[in-house]
């Protein structure tokens, strides 16, 4: 049967293609145009005095566009600010940040993306820190050291409670501490010489120490020392419950945050306003555009070169903040060339770094060690390797190398940094005879190839953490630098309960490290923060670390 | 009977291209060096830290192991959560897939209604002013990357950036379509970038898929029997050349799945390029091979409407035979 089949419908469709045709025939008969002729060769020839007879796609063109500029006008009047205003105070702030959280799990989820956003807006920690990276009260309100520095006792503050109405009190701290050292959470690598968190009374605590340890409380007032709901179960990665001035209302991984106002907060720091919306703009030009058409009215950071035009702005506000991010161009100690200092000193003689600060916008300041000027130990070192590709090529030489035989490195590091830094990188070495052969990776692979592998001999990282000179003293780190000398003096820094005596152990291990060329410090980079006028309490320093937003307010002009 | 055949066969062909791209996706991303452990551990993890994660999140189980455990979620319907975030991918995906489709559909409806009358017209076009004109357009249509037609919309029509601040030049609304408004301004100038590339290359393919009409016989018969060359054209011409142009929408809609990711990332909206290149970076492997498995479903199933709808719209093909067209 089936053969069949085809057979009886294929007269059927011709019928109706038949009848297609004739349907028009008429209607064509009455047009009263000129129509061309049924003569191909007739029909080659014929022009047409005016273009009139193929009018429609213009008019169709004309139509489409009118629409398109009706539709865009329509929707572009409907748009426009929503936010209520109370008192002359805008209800809810948009603000543009740049690295996005992928979660909100602060204990187990790295990156300075979450301390941004959650200590000391959503959660709190025992102690806290302020704009100038030094330790002030938190969740407790003051607290006593003994004088051998292995016992800190701290005094809670009354009255707190989380955002779920729990409150907050001693068994919440000890129980956090412990969770947090237990289970090896992010931070609990920090609290070095740990031995004992307990409850003393109701509102104190004590810690222990096996010896004493010289960063404890800022240390504390970073992840380590966060509080959690003991009674409290949510899920970590989606959402948070602390006690700061902020609740999480909206999260949307890798993209925006939307905070609100807690309406109980127990505490003295308030938020100011009501809402607060965080978007993550990771393209600069978007994140620019977001900035100028009000779309956002802080962005931190903005790229210190695209920055120029808000700066002659009188309705907008540009600043750069201190900040502790240093751009280390790590040398394998353990490379192939780079384990011969003479080669890494000469790469440091070889660098200009006020060239590479220049190209940047200038916002960044030379760092000539591993300590930038807001932590302790800082001392200006950019005196020990100025730029002199003189003394750069006599140095090479002296290890070997020259024009027979040129040196090859290569540098690897992360796309995020862009190519524009590894470029000049090349070219100022390429002036003392070393050929940079530039391998520009994914975070990911960067992690795999040169954290975990050490597989490198150059190597780029904006380390943005304080207080974190401990990874020059720990000789299993990527680095691969492994000095005694440098590792007695930063344990004698940390033993030590003499604040100054400390700084100065520490400056004097500094420059040792830089004296090694265990790297060199491209510099110490200044976030700018730009933004409108009429914005207020938004801070400029330390702000991709730390960025309390509760005194944030926005009057509009 | 015979389009029940042909939707069971394309069925089977669907299941087996699926299990086929999961097998590959599966093994393709265990090649990339990396994991979700390290980047989650940070820079000043320990590596027993890094040790315990990996354990945590499944990661130390075997590569068979791990395939046949997301295979059998997969076969329940289940595509697994997302390690990194722990939300559940298909809801990640439904997330960002409300800015990317109505992204392609506002584009490709840009691009429809600019490219067919322009390319019909460009066809038909006698006057050297309009040959030249829509010569000039496809070319200068086709060869503008869709990073600069966005950033040039961006300076003629963007909020506070451009010389009519009409729209907004970048991201989506937070609420989403709740404001529907809104949601419609911010994908309109991303739309209106990749719509008119799109629109150039089908004003292409109309053009000549019309001119071979133009003198094929059709037309001819068409004028035999009293219409103009132009209404032959339209009437006639352009229902035969249908069915592919059909297939070159359905191509042209696959291809701005990933074409859109040019201007997601210019206008910042959050759409699944920006998702995809994320977790890529962090590693997020489960998500990845979730997601490009449900994009190559969504191609796959492109290709059988677009086959469905060509049998739907050309009779030649509807009783599962040619024999006509030779005729």
């Amino acid at each position: 049967m089936r053969p069949d089949e085809p057979g009886v419908h294929a007269p059927g469709s011709a019928t109706e293609a038949g009848r297609g045709h004739d349907r028009p025939g008429p209607r064509a008969g009455a047009d009263d145009r000129p129509g061309p002729s049924t003569d191909p060769t007739l029909n080659e020839a014929y022009r047409p005095m005016s273009s009139r007879g193929n009018s429609l796609p213009w008019k169709l063109l004309s139509l489409t566009l009118a629409l398109a500029l009706v539709v865009s006008l329509w929707t572009g009047h409907r748009g426009g600010q929503t936010d209520r205003t109370q008192g002359g105070l805008a209800g809810s702030i948009s603000i543009g940040l740049k690295l996005p959280p992928g979660n909100l799990d602060i204990r187990n989820q790295s990156g300075t993306a979450l301390d941004q956003l959650l200590i000391g807006n959503v959660y709190e920690g025992l102690v806290a820190r302020d704009s100038d990276n030094k330790v002030i009260p938190g969740l407790a309100k003051d607290w006593e050291v003994s004088a051998d520095g292995l016992e800190y006792t701290f005094h809670l503050n009354r009255g707190m409670r989380f955002s779920n109405g729990h409150p907050l009190d001693a068994a919440d701290v000890v129980w956090s501490l412990r969770e947090l050292m237990d289970r090896h959470y992010q931070g609990s690598e920090m609290l070095r010489n740990y031995r004992s968190i307990d409850q003393v009374g109701a509102t104190t605590v004590r810690l222990r120490l096996t010896r004493p340890y010289q960063h404890l409380l800022w240390e504390l007032s970073g992840r380590a020392g966060l509080v959690f709901d003991h009674r409290a179960s949510y899920d970590m990665k989606t959402q948070a419950q602390g006690s700061g001035p902020y609740l999480v209302e909206t999260f949307r991984p890798n993209d925006s945050v939307i905070l609100k106002a807690d309406p109980h907060y127990w505490g003295p720091r308030k938020a100011k306003t009501g809402t607060i919306r965080i978007r993550y703009l990771a393209d600069d030009n978007a994140a620019v555009n977001a900035l100028r058409s009000g779309d956002v009215q802080v962005l931190a950071p903005i790229t210190a070169n695209l920055a120029g035009p808000f700066r002659s702005d009188p309705s907008f506000h540009v600043q750069a903040g201190d900040d502790t991010d240093k751009f280390v161009l790590a040398m394998n100690g353990k490379g192939g060339a780079t384990s011969d200092i003479r080669v890494r000193q000469a790469i440091r003689y070889a660098i200009d770094h006020k060239q590479l600060i220049a190209s940047r916008g200038g916002a960044d300041k030379a760092l000539g060690g591993p300590i930038p000027p807001l932590d302790p130990g800082y001392e200006d070192l950019t005196g020990l390797f100025p730029h002199d590709p003189g003394r750069a090529r006599r140095l090479l030489a002296q290890a070997g190398y020259g024009p027979g035989r040129p040196l090859r490195l290569r540098l690897t590091y992360a796309n995020t940094y862009g190519a524009e830094l590894g470029d000049q990188l090349r070219s100022q070495l390429k002036a003392v005879g070393i050929d940079l052969d530039i391998r520009m990776v994914e975070f990911s692979v960067w992690l795999q190839d040169v954290h975990a592998n050490k597989d490198y001999d150059l190597s780029l990282v904006d380390h943005g953490e304080s207080h974190d000179f401990y990874q020059w003293a720990t000789p299993t780190y990527y680095y691969n630098y492994d000095s005694a000398k440098v590792r007695q003096l930063y344990d004698q820094a940390m033993d030590t309960v003499s604040r100054e005596r400390s700084r100065d152990l520490l400056a004097k291990a500094a420059r040792q490290v830089s004296e090694d060329a265990a790297a060199d410090w491209l510099f110490n980079y200044r976030i700018t923060t730009a933004w409108h006028q009429g914005l207020e309490g938004f801070p400029v320093n330390l702000n991709q670390s730390l960025l309390p937003l509760a005194d944030l307010t926005y009057r509009k002009a | 009977m015979t389009m029940a055949r042909f939707l069971l066969r394309r069925l089977a062909l669907f299941i087996l291209a699926l299990v086929a791209v999961s097998v590959l996706v599966f093994a393709a991303l265990r090649i990339l060096p990396g994991d979700v452990a390290s980047v989650m551990a940070g820079l000043n993890a320990p590596p027993e830290r890094v040790t315990a994660l990996r354990q945590r999140l499944g990661l130390d189980r075997s590569y068979p192991r791990q395939y046949l455990d997301w295979a059998n979620g997969l076969m329940h319907g289940d595509l697994g959560r997302s390690l990194l975030t722990d939300r559940p991918v298909a809801a990640q995906v439904g997330e960002r897939a409300q800015v990317t489709f109505p992204l392609i559909l506002c584009g490709l409806a840009i691009a429809l209604v600019l490219g067919i009358p322009l390319g019909c017209a460009s066809a038909l076009a006698r006057s050297p002013r309009m040959q030249a004109f829509s010569h000039m357009a496809a070319i200068v249509g086709g060869a503008v990357p869709a990073l600069w037609s966005g950033l040039l919309f961006i300076m003629l029509f963007s909020k506070g950036a451009g010389l009519i601040g009409l729209l907004p030049s970048q991201g989506f609304p937070v609420q989403g379509w709740d404001q529907p408004g809104q949601a419609l301004q911010s994908l309109l100038l991303p739309a209106l970038s990749t719509g008119i590339i799109v629109g150039a290359g089908i004003m292409r393919y109309t053009r000549s898929l019309l001119g071979d009409m133009l003198s094929s016989g059709y037309v001819d018969m068409g004028m035999a029997c009293g219409m103009t060359r132009t209404q032959a054209a339209l009437r006639i011409g352009l229902r035969v050349a249908s069915p592919q142009l059909v297939s070159v929408v359905g191509l042209t809609m696959a291809e701005m799945i990933t074409g859109v990711m040019v201007s997601e990332n210019l206008f910042a909206l959050p759409g699944l390029g920006s998702m995809l290149i994320a977790d890529v970076g962090n590693r997020d492997l489960l998500a990845v091979q979730s997601e490009l498995l449900l994009l190559a479903a969504f191609f796959l199933l492109l290709g059988l409407l677009v086959d469905i709808v060509h049998r739907l719209i050309d009779p030649r093909l509807r009783d599962g035979t040619r024999r006509e067209v030779a005729a």
